[in-house]
């Protein structure tokens, strides 16, 4: 019998069905790996588990009982716990006093916790590594992990989960996770484990489950496995019918020059008309090569000349959608008309007066242009869905006649009707001659959209496709899965 | 939500702060046959002045999402540099613009470190409030400068066209931060700046640029506050001014802007600052202890964050 049990789980978000009656059984003393694409219902599935989202059908079985828990704390108590480092550890206490949290009593001699603390880390192998006395601030994001997982082990969980463990952690942190992540299976923890890398999956697992547009295609022990086979589990069949077959651009626009932390130099050139798309998991560099581009990270240069500041990318025709709309990109109390007109002011101003007509004459353009729904810009930027807030920042910088447009993650979050009409608008702006560069996880848009795709791994971009692109092949790149065979 | 109860909330939102004053203003009215007269009213107006000057200022760098804890520090310097230079001979309009550029230098001060070297604006105003008060105090001896010209007389107290001068300064000042917080790209930005400063930047907005003349501004209303009140007492205490500041931030708040910043409007400070001054002027007449005054406008000030708080979370 299974240790744990999660049967028929279904999950919806408001029109999209994320999980469509997932079954996943985790045994005890294995090291359970689960792939898929973004949106393919992993996490979603995996906060079910945990506690943090309740299903909208199906049940957890854990030990042959069913579990009804309604919250993460419940779900800890029951011995199934979700590892975040930075969402359960208090930075400004010691390394001893973050393993005992809330199982202490009101008076603790020093002492007597630094020994307590000793007699968990010591059979993980964590004594000598882990300094007690340490506060957790002063400790790199990988011990930070280990103290949070040799946490949740001394609190007797059964279940650990995982969500992309190393995507913040440099090679020899992985290393310390995955030996101790292999002594939680030798104690009979059953680990279940996300991660867009296949050569760690390779490397660690006992069993794969492949999930695909929030249904299971396939559960199986990780030796009868490929990761071409996972690949193509992964993406299915369908083939989109925009995809590119030939590159375009051929014309430069102009080349970046960069140079980062944590990235290899990088030198980019942008066709007129190009959509050029970075490919790679999170932490391979793709977004803070993207920012560094805009001026907010290391140093770039645009056409020999430098880019240090937002301001100045903008005067030299650049312009970033960044990732996330609500933090970045709107001003939510403004409305609409004010949230287009943001970037520039100055245009729409005589001596520092702004000239109403003028902005709303703009506002109502791009409103028109872009199809923004409801068709009223004075509302707040807050109650607009989030593909038209999309819109909105797409809109505002499209208002500063950009040459090149730089986009992070562009859909994230976005229904599929509102999704296809960006695309759409996307190949409209390259036709005419707008550069494009385009940072994403979805290997799908990017096959779709983009003439040519730098795959980022570590820091670099280690490989370039170029139209006619194949998802499986911009996928097996992503993940590493041409290395490992 | 029904539509019809959406639409009452979002009336209530916009209006509260007016349909506040206007239910205070009446029911004093049946409770005080005095309150209801101009000159009571104009007097009322009078009162809130120096008060709104720095609230007006406050507002411009509470819209920005910071916050200002100087002013009363500020007000007192430039009251008495406009005073130690008029005494000094000075001609007194040349003496009050003197005041007027050290107030929005003052104010320059705390913008400098609170937007050049990223310090907290609580801390950065909190030092500015000790340094200018221990300015002022140097400038004075610690001793109340008098013996002005007559025109902090006019000032003061001086009556044009039968409203009071500082009332006309008030609301000439209130026109012109309203005008400059709706109608100009520099408005815009604060805005943005105090709503989303990570937008704001990202839209190559001049952040910066954009605190240093908040801050800048608070410095220059609160001077102008400090000739105003100079002139009403017609002379420079060293010690004018202390925990004004209080008093306009609550003017602010209670005006329906949000000290988060990027949500709020001027008019909404000038209401909150005539509630509070209504209501000194209520329990004034209505002989309410002065002790009970003080708690009075404490509860009125937490009421007043609370309706907006029940209407905020209903809205989301």
């Amino acid at each position: 019998m299974a240790l744990l049990e999660l049967r028929a789980i279904r999950k919806r978000f408001g029109g999209v069905e994320a999980l469509k009656g997932v079954d996943l059984a985790l045994e005890a003393g294995e090291v359970h790996a689960l792939v898929g694409e973004n949106g393919a219902g992993k996490s979603t599935l995996m906060k079910v588990l945990s506690g943090a989202l309740q299903p909208d059908g199906g049940e957890v079985w854990l030990e042959g009982r069913p579990l009804r828990v309604r919250g993460v704390g419940e779900a800890r108590r029951a011995g199934v716990v979700m590892v975040y480092q930075e969402l359960t550890l208090v930075p400004d206490l010691s390394v001893a006093e973050n393993l005992l949290l809330g199982r202490l009593p009101p008076l603790v001699r020093h002492g007597e916790l630094a020994a307590r603390a000793r007699a968990l880390l010591e059979p993980m192998g964590l004594a000598g590594s882990l300094p007690a006395d340490a506060p957790i601030r002063s400790l790199g994001a990988g011990a930070q992990q280990l103290v949070a997982v040799a946490r949740a082990f001394g609190e007797r969980a059964r279940v650990m989960v995982f969500d992309e463990p190393t995507a913040t952690l440099s090679a020899g942190e992985a290393a310390q996770l995955f030996q101790l992540i292999r002594r939680l299976r030798r104690e009979g923890v059953a680990v279940a484990y996300i991660s867009h890398r296949l050569e760690e999956v390779f490397e660690l697992a006992d069993r794969v489950t492949v999930l695909r547009d929030g249904e299971r295609v396939a559960t199986a022990p990780v030796a009868e496995l490929t990761p071409e086979r996972v690949v193509t589990l992964m993406v299915g069949r369908e083939v989109r019918a925009t995809q590119r077959t030939a590159r375009r651009g051929a014309e430069p626009l102009g080349r970046f020059e960069v140079e980062a932390p944590g990235l290899a130099p990088l030198s980019l050139e942008v066709g007129r008309g190009e959509i050029v798309g970075l490919a790679g998991v999170v932490g391979s560099g793709r977004s803070e090569a993207l920012e560094a581009l805009f001026g907010l990270r290391g140093r770039a240069t645009w056409r020999g000349r430098p880019v240090t500041s937002p301001r100045q990318a903008l005067r030299q025709g650049l312009f970033l959608v960044p990732a996330d709309r609500k933090t970045q990109g709107l001003v939510l109390e403004l409305s609409g008309r004010e949230n287009v007109a943001l970037a520039v002011l100055p245009r729409l101003s005589r001596l520092g007066v702004m000239v109403p007509g003028r902005e709303r004459g703009l506002a109502r353009r791009w409103f028109d242009r872009l199809r923004v729904r409801p068709d009223d810009p004075e509302r707040p930027a807050r109650t607009f869905s989030g593909g038209n807030q999309q819109k909105l920042v797409l809109a505002k910088g499209l208002a500063a006649t950009p040459e090149v447009l730089l986009l992070e993650e562009p859909t994230r979050g976005v229904d599929v009707a509102t999704r296809s009409e960006l695309y759409a608008l996307l190949d409209e702006l390259a036709a005419g001659g707008l550069g494009l560069l385009v940072s994403s996880s979805d290997t799908e848009e990017l096959a779709g959209l983009c003439d040519r795709v730098l795959v980022f791994r570590g820091g670099r971009v280690v490989t370039e496709l170029a139209a006619p692109l194949r998802r499986e092949e911009v996928v097996a790149h992503v993940t590493g899965a041409r290395e490992v065979a | 939500m029904s539509p019809a109860r959406a639409r009452w909330r979002d009336l209530l939102s916009r209006y509260g702060i007016l349909l506040a004053f206007l239910a205070l203003a009446t029911g004093l009215s049946l409770l005080s046959p005095s309150f209801l007269t101009s000159s009571n009213l104009l007097n009322v107006l009078r009162q809130i002045s120096v008060n709104a000057l720095l609230a007006f200022g406050m507002t411009a760098v509470i819209l920005a999402a910071g916050i200002d804890l100087s002013v009363g520090s500020v007000l007192a310097v430039s009251g008495a540099v406009a005073a130690g230079l008029s005494v000094a001979g000075w001609p007194a309009p040349a003496a009050m613009a003197a005041a007027l550029a050290a107030g929005t230098l003052m104010g320059l001060f705390n913008g400098l470190f609170v937007a050049a070297f990223r310090i907290a604006p609580f801390i950065v105003t909190l030092g500015g409030l000790t340094i200018f008060r221990g300015v002022a105090l140097v400038y004075t001896d610690g001793r109340p400068i008098t013996g002005l010209p007559d025109a902090f007389d006019a000032l003061g107290n001086g009556v044009a066209l039968g409203v009071p001068v500082p009332v006309w300064v008030m609301l000439a000042f209130l026109g012109l931060t309203h005008f400059l917080l709706r109608f100009t790209s520099l408005g815009r930005a604060v805005y943005a700046v105090g709503g989303n400063e990570e937008a704001a930047r990202l839209s190559g907005l001049p952040i910066v640029r954009t605190k240093l003349v908040v801050y800048g501004f608070s410095g220059f209303a609160a001077a102008l506050g400090g000739l105003v009140l100079t002139g009403r007492l017609n002379s420079a205490q060293p010690t004018a001014g202390s925990g004004f500041e209080l008093d306009a931030i609550a003017a602010v708040v209670v005006g329906g802007t949000s000290l988060f910043g990027g949500r709020g409007s001027v008019l909404g400070t000038f209401l909150g600052a005539a509630i509070i001054g209504v209501l000194n002027n209520g329990m004034n007449l209505l002989d309410v202890s002065a002790f009970y005054q003080q708690i009075v406008k404490g509860g009125v000030i937490l009421g007043a964050l609370l309706v907006d708080r029940l209407v905020a979370t209903r809205k989301e």
